[in-house]
């Protein structure tokens, strides 16, 4: 009879759509920094062997 | 800055083309093969990135909400056929991405050039290699040959990377179609040059061909992938030269190996 008057804790759940959005934001930011990298990467890459068919920089040791 | 630190902490860039201490990341490629490889790892990892960030972030927060002390009372959830079948659909579509550049790369890795330049073979033994030029001999002349041998730990010149050199070079063209037949004489080994993206087996009884286009000049090294033995792990050095020093670098290494 005095069960209404027990207090007992509920859990009052996190919501799960949010966390999915924000789990997967973060996971497309850190992907992001990633790619930004990889794209650095290639531009100096292109630039290299820019300027090795220019002829402005040799991986060929000079002579002595 | 983020990137400074990043490349700082884990990714280390390989100053040369040849394996460097505590090396985390490729050689620096000298093949388009290579670099095709290498774009297809970073495409990957974007994924692998991902699902890592999402993954890590769902099992903190699920520590987090439901610690024992705050909710002591779990929620009796059984089952949820909405996100049950996202989280079957979203992974499954992850997979194709990855699969078109994937497919794309491997086909184009076996794409045979059809009239290259060079052919050189490569045959392996245990435990050293040999190489064959037979472009520039008549049927009835035997064909330019040498061996080469990995210079032993206790031999080695000041500069020479340990267990890497060898005492005579593959001596190749730069920016020159060339075709590798690798066979062995005796047991199965393996040319590997990582810088190229190369490695073909060889496999007793057969001859396998690649195809090799290296874009730079410079001298590219690689060890054998097939085990084989008490000294299986020699190396396999390539030197690519400019086409206008071929010549004169591949005739003048004959004459000092007949000599």
């Amino acid at each position: 009879m005095a069960a209404h008057k027990i207090a007992h804790a509920t859990l009052k759940g996190p919501n799960v759509v949010k966390e999915i959005c924000i789990g997967i934001t973060l996971g497309i930011l850190a992907g992001s920094v990633w790619k930004m990298h990889h794209w650095n990467e290639q531009k100096k890459t292109r630039a290299f062997y820019d300027m090795l068919e220019k002829g402005e920089i040799s991986v060929i040791a000079a002579e002595e | 800055m983020i990137e400074v630190f990043l490349e700082w902490r884990f990714l280390t860039i390989a100053p040369c083309d040849a394996a460097e201490p505590w090396q985390l990341g490729s050689q620096d490629a000298a093949t388009p093969i290579m670099q095709g490889i290498i774009d297809l790892h970073h495409d990957i990892f974007f994924f692998l990135i991902l699902i890592f960030v999402f993954v890590s972030r769902m099992l903190v927060r699920a520590l987090w909400h439901f610690h024992e002390q705050k909710n002591p009372i779990p929620q009796r959830i059984v089952h949820g056929t909405t996100i049950e079948i996202i989280r079957t659909i979203f992974p499954s579509i992850i997979p194709m991405f990855i699969a078109i550049p994937s497919f794309a790369l491997l086909y184009s890795m076996d794409e045979v050039v059809v009239d290259p330049a060079i052919t050189i073979k490569a045959i392996g033994h245990q435990w050293y290699r040999s190489y064959e030029y037979s472009d520039y001999n008549s049927s009835d002349e035997q064909s330019l040959t040498f061996d080469s041998y990995t210079i032993p730990e206790d031999d080695p010149e000041l500069g020479q990377s340990r267990l890497l050199e060898v005492d005579n070079r593959v001596v190749v063209p730069a920016k020159t179609h060339l075709r590798m037949i690798v066979t062995p004489a005796d047991v199965p080994h393996s040319w590997a040059v990582p810088s190229s993206g190369v490695k073909c087996d060889a496999v007793p009884g057969r001859s396998n061909q690649t195809s090799i286009l290296v874009q730079r000049e410079g001298v590219y090294y690689g060890q054998c992938s097939e085990i084989r033995g008490t000294n299986h792990a020699f190396t396999i050095v390539v030197e690519a030269v400019p086409l206008k020093d071929y010549g004169s670098r591949v005739s003048n290494q004959f004459i000092l190996q007949t000599n």
